[in-house]
């Protein structure tokens, strides 16, 4: 059974603002988990298969172009059909704001934007993954 | 008394100094001068922080700056006038006094002819300038059919496939009144050919056009990401828009602009602006040199695109220093004298990264900051942010506004009544001799890498940025570095209704259609024709041959060839872009 948290930082599409991806991959690695950061232009099928090989805990997007709503779904259609839809998915970007109630139905679990603390969201992440290793036990 | 020579009066100004320290400082901070020093609303017992730095936090400042610490600063070698060597005080030698700022927007979204509306309304409210935003798709080269663009047609900006979209973009605008352009920093050679074909269309002869195009791929492999192809082979399609510029455009076309502020953005200091941004135009400029082009054609056409940041004496300092050491680096480096060669045109962008998404309105505040700093700074353009940025696309009303603070500071707040007229500020001059010896250091640490090329393949400025992006998210987080709204006067509901910007969810699939619909009425034959061609030359360079491009992108965009075509050919030639992954 492994110890460390296993966190995929993604980034689907084409936008290449990565540095706000790179600052949560880079406090989760500090508060001792184990991240994975894909880098930019992967698709769902992609970000997909990464978490189902490399065991991820918790599954994080980072969009700052628009299309969230897109690859959100990708993701969450594709996660069920592997049978591996237990696993959290958090967005961090820029969100419309009447797009957040459909991203929560969509089962995207927590909504990260800008201004969001960094120990937060590593709380959070921490939080959910413990939440969801308990459950799958 | 006789008089005293300048060196006494430094001691006695050295000695004032202590006893000062001493006395009313010591009183004010310790209370004990309570009744001479009443202390009143925003006063504290304490300053703030036992060591001040500036905003990138470069500089150390001091309480208060004196002659002692410009003593040194010889003015006729270090600060001189504006429009003479080295330039520190601004390149040009009226500065402001023969000025006005024109309103200039950079916007795009959706299909062309969506765009056009939002721009015939900027036209109607006092544009004269209109640059597009393009798409991811169009920036890509991928086009609005490539599997990879579904979902992103038109979402960051407008879609462009062909020179059709262009036209229709900029539909019944006046273009010989306008200065126009884009950003595509990959798809240099085919935004001049793009936009040569605009003016061909509509039988305006070049020299009756202005546009520019920020053409430089270093922008986008050190934090922007639309990165096509591996970088050599990217450079060189930007040189080649350089060169065919120079050669065969007028001076109204300006081929490139040498972008750092990204890197600023992405968590690097004012320092690292100055020493990285010079660094960079470095190649671009030995590029077009072997292209043939001379040195004296290639730099007036150039600018050094920087940030314009909240600390705004660090920014002042930073533009000063900028100027101040490429015209020491470049004199040495080029061995001329030449002030064409020696002048450096700045262009500032205010800083996105330091605008907040909570109570948006403030944004206002920071982006007057910003363009105050870079006035005082003496830039010759000012590319601004919209108050609404973090939220969404701006609206028509942010978009407006960002562009009149820059008017409303020069028509109404007399900053441009005298050229650098912080010029002599013991502070200012002080921070501008301290920000040009830390430029030069990260300038040489790039040159001691072998130059941009080589510090940008391995990762060194994504690395640098990393480093100091995360410092400034710490500090964010644990309230060092004040973000109202954010960390400071963080309020429960945000009560100020502000309307946000939704594009047309159908942009994506009507414009596809379009284009399908375009591609059965071309000449096939030509499109197979003018591919052919690009591989050709794309191949040539490969084997080492030097055969400038951008006729052939001409050629191509004329007979309505579309980015995605010409892109995935030179894909296959000049190959794919391998992102470092850095964090």
């Amino acid at each position: 059974m492994k110890d460390h948290i296993r966190v995929l930082i993604a980034k689907p599409g084409l936008d290449g603002h990565e540095m706000g991806a790179k600052m949560v991959a880079r406090a989760l690695k500090d508060a001792g988990m184990e991240v994975i950061y894909t880098g930019p232009r992967q698709t769902a099928a992609m970000i997909v298969e990464t978490a189902a090989q490399e065991d991820i805990d918790v599954i994080g997007l980072s969009v700052l172009s628009g299309t969230y709503m897109h690859y959100c779904s990708q993701v969450m259609d594709l996660l069920k059909e592997k049978g591996i839809e237990h696993k959290p998915v958090i967005l961090g970007g820029i969100m419309h704001p009447q797009d957040l109630p459909k991203l929560q139905e969509k089962g995207i679990k927590g909504l990260f934007g800008p201004g969001t603390n960094l120990e937060h969201i590593v709380e959070y992440i921490r939080n959910i993954a413990l939440d969801t290793r308990r459950l799958k036990k | 008394m006789g008089k005293r020579t300048a060196e006494q009066l430094l001691q006695e100004l050295n000695l004032r100094l202590r006893e000062w320290e001493e006395s009313e400082v010591k009183e004010r901070l310790t209370g004990k001068g309570a009744e001479r020093f009443h202390v009143w609303y925003g006063a504290l017992a304490n300053e703030s922080k036992p060591e001040t730095r500036s905003g990138s936090g470069d500089l150390s400042i001091k309480r208060v700056y004196s002659p002692l610490d410009t003593a040194s600063i010889s003015y006729l070698d270090e600060i001189g006038l504006p429009g003479q060597f080295p330039f520190t005080r601004g390149r040009d030698p009226v500065g402001y006094r023969a000025w006005e700022w024109p309103l200039c927007f950079y916007t795009g979204y959706g299909r062309p002819q969506d765009t056009n509306a939002r721009l015939k309304k900027l036209y109607e409210m006092g544009a004269r300038e209109l640059d597009l935003a393009f798409d991811l798709p169009t920036q890509l080269g991928y086009g609005c059919e490539h599997p990879l663009s579904f979902g992103e047609v038109g979402k960051v900006g407008v879609v462009i496939d062909t020179a059709q979209d262009l036209a229709e973009a900029y539909s019944g605008l006046p273009l010989e009144d306008l200065h126009i352009g884009t950003v595509g920093n990959c798809i240099g050679p085919w935004v001049l050919a793009l936009f040569y074909v605009l003016g061909e269309r509509h039988g305006i002869p070049p020299q009756n056009l202005h546009v520019w195009l920020q053409n430089d791929p270093f922008k986008e492999y050190n934090g922007r990401g639309t990165c096509i192809f591996p970088l050599r082979p990217a450079l060189d399609l930007a040189a080649d828009t350089v060169a065919y510029t120079c050669n065969h455009l007028p001076l109204s076309w300006e081929p490139q602009y040498v972008t750092v502020s990204m890197l600023r953005w992405g968590g690097c200091s004012a320092a690292q602006e100055i020493g990285f941004g010079i660094a960079n135009i470095i190649p671009y400029v030995e590029a077009a040199v072997a292209k043939g082009i001379k040195i004296e054609d290639v730099i007036p056409r150039f600018n050094l695109h920087m940030s314009a940041d909240n600390d705004l004496f660090e920014e002042v300092a930073k533009f000063r220093a900028t100027r101040k050491l490429w015209a020491k680096l470049a004199k040495e480096r080029f061995n001329t004298t030449d002030p064409r060669v020696l002048g450096l045109r700045l262009t500032a962008v205010t800083s996105g990264y330091r605008l907040a998404r909570q109570e948006p309105l403030n944004n206002i505040v920071r982006l007057t900051m910003h363009m105050l700093a870079a006035i005082l700074g003496g830039v010759e353009h000012i590319v601004s942010m919209a108050y609404d940025e973090a939220l969404a696309l701006p609206t028509i009303e942010s978009t407006y506004l960002s562009s009149m603070i820059k008017v409303l500071l020069h028509d109404e707040g007399y900053i441009g009544n005298s050229v650098d007229p912080l010029g002599g500020s013991y502070f200012l001059e002080r921070a501008t001799v301290d920000l040009e010896e830390q430029g030069q250091h990260w300038y040489q640490k790039v040159e001691s890498m072998g130059g941009a090329v080589e510090a940008t393949s391995k990762g060194y400025y994504l690395e640098e940025s990393a480093k100091g992006m995360y410092k400034l998210q710490k500090q964010l987080g644990n309230g060092e570095r004040v973000l109202i709204g954010v960390n400071k006067y963080k309020r429960k509901e945000t009560n100020i209704p502000i309307e946000i910007f939704m594009g047309n969810p159908d942009a994506e699939k009507l414009h596809q259609e379009n284009v399908v619909s375009m591609k059965t009425k071309r000449d096939r034959n030509k499109v197979e024709s003018d591919l052919g061609n690009l591989k050709r030359i794309a191949e040539g360079k490969m084997a080492g041959k030097d055969e400038n491009i951008v006729p052939a992108m001409i050629q191509a965009v004329r007979d309505d060839v579309t980015v995605g075509e010409i892109f995935d050919s030179l894909r296959e030639i000049l190959g794919e872009y391998r992102p470092v992954i850095v964090f």
